[in-house]
């Protein structure tokens, strides 16, 4: 009864099916139909439409604007040569790398030998992981505002607690300090996404089979011989992969910095998202932003392309 | 490893548990110190030495946070944004997903697509709010939701295509076959017989779509302006940023920002791993 009305109704390919002269019989299996030609491509549509409109035509829509002055509607190249005299650029892009170099190694380190520690049986070790992975779920955000809650040098609580411990604290003025902001923001960076690493590479450990290491147990070999020699070859995909996406965030820092300390003080923290946002938005030189975001863009596909090469010969081996 | 000589074992053991211990102390403190800011009155919240344990908690922040100030209306707003746009997002990807699972195209198009569409999700944020700024304002879209749900859905749909085409792909066709031949029709059939099997999916991939929809701050930054289409992270972030800040109440707003959060991160627990890394890992 049920089958007979979803029948009458008839869905498109049904409809297609009928005009189509050579329609195979319908026991048909999911493979080669041709009854069903368009049913792939209606079902693609509706998806494609909406990522054309949402990212192809914008980004065609920056090229454009890419090409024009500030206030001319003439077509220029004058954005473009902006990228190469302007020291504040040069200045963003170094801040970025340096966030984004150290935090993804810091981050690397502590992530692995968290994996590396809870890779057995210890008592509570699902409560544990699932404690460890708090910071990761908190919106940016609100990371924002618990870290100036903590850094605030009149009453935050790292300072406080330090003090009650008898530390003078007076130079440790956090992301107050042109010196030592960049160090704090990327502090906070490591609080929250080392425990992406960690819940990746835990993943990747428990996905590793108990034979290669029973044949390291009869060859006599060390634990550390072991680890070298079975483990990290074993655990390389999943290390890509975990580096390649938080790289690949970490290029596009903006939230935290944004509550922290809006790229400050002077020019301390700015990195290149931010120094883009202010650019269009507080500034209004949309077509020297864009042009800037294409530098950007340029910089994560050539880092992501390379790692996915690594991924891919990886891939090859195995 | 298992062969750790017997006097050592046990200082390893206790230096193992201790490294955890550690790890906790320093992943959580942080955010139990902002959960009793906003607890606190003012005079605890300054005191010195910090008080961790020692004060009255009272709700008064969080009274002041969502009915005076114009807080639970931020929280509505985000809510309404995140769920139509993960409901947007799901139908169109599940849709596109399983055609890419099921259907190979001429030209092996199928994988070319797919990857086009991950690669889509791997775009630096900053790049497409631009030039979708200056659309949006063309379009008179300025500071309204709808405005938002556009771009989240635009922003989740990769995702969703990218994680349904992964647990479509796990599943054995044999039974869609089976209903084919049973007469039903290739959408009667998608309703009834693959969509009880993709469900845990399904719903792991709408709660990962809500997490990123809520937490999103760039682009609600640029697109909103007024109590019209502000969202929470935007609420808190231009109250933040002010001279004068009220701490107790950005903490409630912080807390209340972050739980539904935390209950979502528990419920898709043993999806995690893969929809954190795009389905690149499977655990």
């Amino acid at each position: 009864m049920r089958r007979s009305t979803t029948h009458d109704r008839g869905s498109p390919e049904r409809a297609l099916a009928s005009c189509s002269p050579d329609s195979p019989p319908p026991s048909l299996h999911l493979s080669g139909i041709r009854r069903e030609r368009w049913v792939p491509l209606l079902l693609l549509a509706p998806a494609l439409i909406v990522l054309l409109a949402l990212t192809v035509y914008p980004l065609l829509y920056a090229v454009r604007v890419s090409f024009r002055a500030a206030d001319d509607e003439a077509w220029t190249l004058v954005n473009y040569a902006r990228l190469f005299t302007d020291r504040f650029f040069a200045e963003a892009l170094w801040h970025t790398f340096v966030y984004a170099g150290t935090a993804v190694t810091v981050e690397f380190f502590l992530g692995l030998g968290l994996a590396w520690l809870l890779d057995r049986h210890i008592r509570g070790r699902s409560l544990f992981r699932a404690l460890l992975l708090i910071p990761m779920m908190i919106p940016p955000v609100v990371v924002g505002v618990i870290w100036r809650l903590l850094y605030n040098p009149n009453f935050g609580a790292i300072n406080g607690t330090l003090q009650q411990w008898g530390i003078d604290t007076s130079a440790l003025v956090w992301t107050a300090s042109p010196r030592w902001a960049l160090l704090s923001v990327i502090l906070v960076d490591i609080w929250q996404w080392t425990p992406f690493m960690f819940l990746i590479l835990l993943a990747g450990l428990q996905a590793i089979p108990q034979e290669p290491y029973e044949a390291a147990l009869i060859d006599g070999s060390s634990a550390w011989h072991t680890f070298r020699h079975v483990t990290l070859p074993l655990l390389k995909p999943a290390i890509l992969i975990a580096l390649l996406l938080r790289t690949m965030d970490l290029l596009r820092i903006f939230d935290q910095i944004f509550i922290l300390t809006q790229g400050g003080p002077g020019f301390a923290t700015e990195v290149i998202s931010l120094y883009i946002y202010k650019t269009a938005f507080r500034f209004f030189d949309f077509g020297y932003a864009v042009t800037m975001s294409f530098a950007l863009l340029l910089i994560t596909n050539l880092i992501s392309l390379a790692f996915i090469r690594l991924i891919r010969a990886e891939e090859g081996l195995a | 490893m298992i062969l750790w000589r017997r006097p050592w074992r046990r200082w390893v053991r206790i230096i193992e548990y201790g490294a955890i211990g550690a790890a906790l102390v320093i992943t959580l403190a942080p955010v139990y110190w902002m959960v009793t800011m906003s607890l606190k009155t003012e005079i605890d919240q300054f005191a010195r030495p910090p008080r961790w344990f020692d004060f009255q908690p009272m709700l008064g922040h969080y009274y002041e946070t969502f009915f005076i100030r114009p807080f639970g209306h931020y929280v509505m707003t985000s809510a309404l944004v995140a769920l139509i746009s993960t409901a947007l997002a799901l139908t169109l990807g599940t849709l596109a997903a399983y055609s890419l699972a099921r259907f190979p195209l001429r030209w092996r198009l199928h994988r070319h697509l797919a990857y086009w569409i991950l690669s889509t999700r791997m775009f630096p944020p900053i790049v497409t709010i631009i030039p979708l700024f200056l659309m949006l304002r063309h379009l008179q879209l300025l500071d309204t939701m709808t405005a938002l749900i556009l771009v989240y859905t635009g922003f989740n749909l990769p995702f969703v295509v990218w994680m349904m085409r992964g647990f479509f792909q796990e599943l054995p066709v044999e039974l869609e076959e089976a209903a084919l031949v049973d007469g039903d029709s290739r959408l009667g059939m998608l309703w009834r017989v693959v969509r009880p099997l993709v469900a845990p999916g399904l719903a792991a991939t709408a709660i990962f779509c809500l997490i990123t929809s809520w937490n999103e701050f760039l682009f609600a930054l640029i697109l909103t302006q007024t109590d019209a289409s502000i969202t929470l992270p935007v609420g808190i972030a231009g109250r933040v940023t002010q001279y004068e800040i009220k701490w107790g109440a950005m903490s409630a707003a912080g807390v209340v920002a972050m739980l539904p959060m935390l209950i979502f991160a528990m419920l898709v627990q043993r999806h995690l791993v893969r929809g954190l890394s795009l389905g690149a890992v499977k655990a």
